[in-house]
């Protein structure tokens, strides 16, 4: 075993002997013994840290995963919590104690952009880690703990910079944006040194399994082994009841979960609807003129653009029309041009928008905060409009916003406006919980985004029921979707373990 | 160590580096800096060589630091100081350079005879054991420089003495027999014998980990002729992990005469 030894102490003192330095100071060397009496790590386990974190009450889930993570997994996990749970204060009591214990000097965290701050001053604050939020000329070599982007962190000449770097711990926030193997971001944490390593996210599985295999493989590669055995491992799961309990075995021991009610504490009650709405006879008409278009023209064709479309014609008129007229412009021949034009004209004459109403009506009988999710910014603008002419108030909240812009539209919400209309990609990173119902007026393909979206509300200091109002419209691509939602949760049930409620109450078997 | 500790330490390390204290509470304080402390723990080295050169009137800095934010209804700004807080690391640094070596006395009185004071060499060691986990341990030990003869909890014992740095009017001080840089090779021995008596179950476990990655990682890679550069990687990292290393550090230590 390799002993580490310095005679700096010894030449110090013969220096001292030899009458060259002079002796030092009685109660400063005193001192210095209860400094290193009192701060000794008496034992390898056990955390030091939480009683030295006097602004901050962890709670009893979040200390039993961060003894857990150092305790049985060494260190390198995936903390897969419900989303709400705390999964940045059980990262950072496990970065603390190796902070404290000496094991890691030196730490990266790749966070979402809008969470940076957010990051920097929950360490500062709840754990005083001087985190540093990374900027232009952030010099690397002087920072322990460094915040950035993993969109940042991809590029040079940061990325040079930070392989040049001895990192000793890696966290990665909203660690599903790592899902896809091909991606430069992912082979940017691949080929990170990984000493210590945690990965973040409420949702390792989204769309199919080989994501999580792809997280594992980056956190421990080959624990599920090379993609060919697990390939054919998880198809024979597929029939196999018992490689099932297996796989999941496997998985649990580099991932710790815990889901809402497993934490001792008194959850409110999810209350999860699907509510189906009928088009207008007009809408209806309009839907099926676009679903038409691809037998007229060419650049309608592609699944992809039509998929596009009729998501939009579920959403909002002034949706569709933006793509519409975008498209227009590629086709050619006249007769084209004239179809496109008419469905347009047909689109622009419609005065009721059925999914609106219901949202209206959802709205006013809540009689309380809402927040709306839509896909499309036309949409947004849209409900706002509409709301408006109804004397509803409402915010508006995207995640390209800053910081003060989005304290401040939570503000607004919170203190004077009825409805927060947020696109999808404000869904991360803020918590609403004074505020109880959810309307996802448009879904997402992943079920993992509406788990994000009710995150907002469904966390810890909610005092009511959380109510959910998924909205779909009868014999449209909404319900395909649906089906499709339903078949991930399977998925992800299987291998990650159990969810709680995202579509409906009711668990519908495939 | 607790808020309160950090507190009572500050209060204790200023005092005893003549800095005043403008405020004082049991939650935060702030202090005076001597022009000598702020030299060595403010960080502007420019400052002082602009005043020293032009020949300016030298105005150290006050510093207000916060130990305990809960108890705070003044509105006041100030650093926070906690246990792993770069201030609190850095005075800590600066404690340990400042008492690394001493040389002290026993204060003997009222005797007709001329006392006869011996030499001892005093170490206190840290020794940490390190894998993916850590244990530390602390040996405070003494060697008489006349027989050899060493005594174990050497620090806690001098606290029932009374001693200070200047040597008692009259005393006689017998010369070494071992000289101090031998005794500090014999403490040394002592603390890798103590070393190797210890238990390493915990480095044999370490072992077992890192081999039963090892084996993981030899999987994933398994049939891949060239392998690719992120496999070295994955190796040093678990090497790192895991690899059992054993630091042993002089905290402080000195010559002592003792009855």
């Amino acid at each position: 075993m390799i002993i580490e030894k310095s005679s700096e102490w010894a030449d110090g003192l013969t220096k001292r002997l030899e009458g060259i330095e002079p002796w030092d100071n009685w109660t400063f060397y005193n001192m210095s013994y209860h400094i290193a009496q009192n701060n000794l790590i008496t034992e390898f386990t056990g955390l030091q840290s939480p009683k030295y974190l006097t602004n901050l009450k962890p709670l009893e889930h979040q200390l039993k995963v961060a003894e857990t993570v150092i305790e049985r997994m060494n260190g390198k996990a995936i903390l897969a919590d419900e989303v709400g749970l705390g999964k940045t204060i059980e990262a950072g009591l496990i970065l603390k104690e190796y902070l404290v214990r000496g094991l890691v000097k030196k730490a990266l965290i790749l966070a979402p952009a809008s969470l940076i701050n957010q990051w920097v001053e929950e360490l500062h604050y709840k754990f005083y880690i001087p985190a540093v939020a990374y900027k232009k000329n952030t010099p690397l070599e002087h920072c322990e703990v460094v915040v950035l982007s993993m969109d940042t962190a991809k590029k040079s000449p940061h990325r040079e910079l930070i392989f040049a770097q001895d990192y000793d711990m890696i966290i990665i926030d909203e660690a599903h944006k790592l899902k896809n193997h091909k991606t430069k971001i992912y082979e940017f944490v691949q080929s990170l040194k990984k000493k210590f390593c945690l990965l973040l996210t409420a949702t390792p599985v989204q769309n199919d399994v080989f994501e999580l295999f792809n997280l594992i493989s980056l956190l421990k590669p080959g624990h599920l082994g090379n993609y060919e055995t697990f390939q054919s491992a998880f198809s024979a799961s597929k029939h196999d009841l018992e490689h099932d309990d297996y796989l999941k075995e496997l998985v649990n021991q580099v991932m710790v979960r815990n889901r809402r009610q497993d934490t001792g504490i008194e959850w409110t009650n999810r209350q999860v609807n699907i509510i189906p709405i009928q088009f207008t006879a007009e809408e209806k008409e309009v839907y099926e003129l676009i679903l038409d278009l691809k037998n007229i023209s060419p650049v309608f064709s592609g699944a992809f653009s039509m998929i596009t479309l009729q998501k939009e014609m579920c959403s909002s008129k002034e949706a569709t029309f933006l793509t519409l007229n975008k498209m227009r412009q590629n086709c050619t021949s006249l007769e084209e041009n004239n179809s496109v034009e008419y469905v347009m004209q047909k689109l622009m004459a419609l005065d009721i928008n059925s999914k609106a109403e219901k949202a209206l009506e959802i709205v006013s009988k809540a009689q309380d905060k809402v927040i709306i999710f839509t896909e499309y910014k036309a949409s947004q603008a849209y409900l706002q409009w509409f709301l408006h002419t109804k004397g509803i108030t409402s915010v508006l909240f995207n995640g390209k916003f800053n910081k003060n812009k989005r304290d401040y539209m939570k503000h607004l919400f919170k203190e004077h406006a009825q409805v927060l209309i947020a696109t999808e990609s404000g869904g991360e990173g803020i918590n609403l919980q004074f505020c109880h119902h959810v309307i996802n007026y448009d879904l997402p393909w992943n079920p993992m985004k509406l788990e994000q979206r009710i995150g907002r509300v469904h966390r810890l200091g909610q005092e009511h029921d959380v109510h959910i109002y998924n909205l779909a419209i009868d014999n449209t691509i909404e319900i395909d979707i649906l089906q499709l939602l339903y078949k991930k949760i399977d998925v992800f049930e299987k291998v990650v373990g159990d969810l709680d409620d995202i579509l409906s109450a009711f668990k519908q078997t495939i | 160590m607790y808020p309160q500790q950090v507190q009572q330490y500050l209060r204790t390390f200023f005092l005893e580096n003549n800095c005043q204290f403008v405020n004082d509470t049991d939650h935060y304080l702030t202090v005076q800096l001597t022009i000598d402390m702020d030299k060595r723990i403010m960080n502007r080295p420019y400052y002082w060589q602009y005043v020293e050169t032009t020949g300016g009137v030298p105005c150290p800095a006050q510093l207000t630091l916060i130990t305990d934010q809960t108890k705070l209804t003044e509105n006041i700004k100030g650093e926070l100081v906690h246990f792993g807080s770069p201030r609190l690391s850095q005075l800590f640094q600066v404690t340990h350079d400042m008492g690394s070596f001493i040389q002290m006395f026993e204060q003997v009185e009222g005797t007709i005879n001329r006392p006869i004071l011996t030499p001892w060499l005093g170490v206190n060691y840290k020794v940490s054991y390190y894998s993916n986990q850590t244990k530390e341990l602390l040996h405070s030990l003494g060697i008489n420089l006349m027989n050899g003869n060493i005594i174990s909890n050497f620090h806690t014992s001098l606290n029932e003495m009374n001693i200070a740095p200047s040597m008692p009017p009259n005393a006689f001080l017998l010369p070494y027999v071992i000289k101090p840089n031998r005794g500090l090779e014999r403490l040394d021995g002592v603390v890798e014998n103590a070393i190797q008596q210890d238990d390493h179950s915990w480095a044999e476990q370490a072992k077992k980990r890192w081999q039963r990655d090892m084996r993981v990682l030899e999987f994933f890679y398994e049939g891949v002729e060239v392998r690719p550069e992120s496999y070295e990687m994955e190796k040093t990292a678990l090497e790192q992990q895991y690899e059992a290393r054993i630091k042993i550090e002089v905290i402080n230590g000195g010559i002592f005469y003792l009855k």
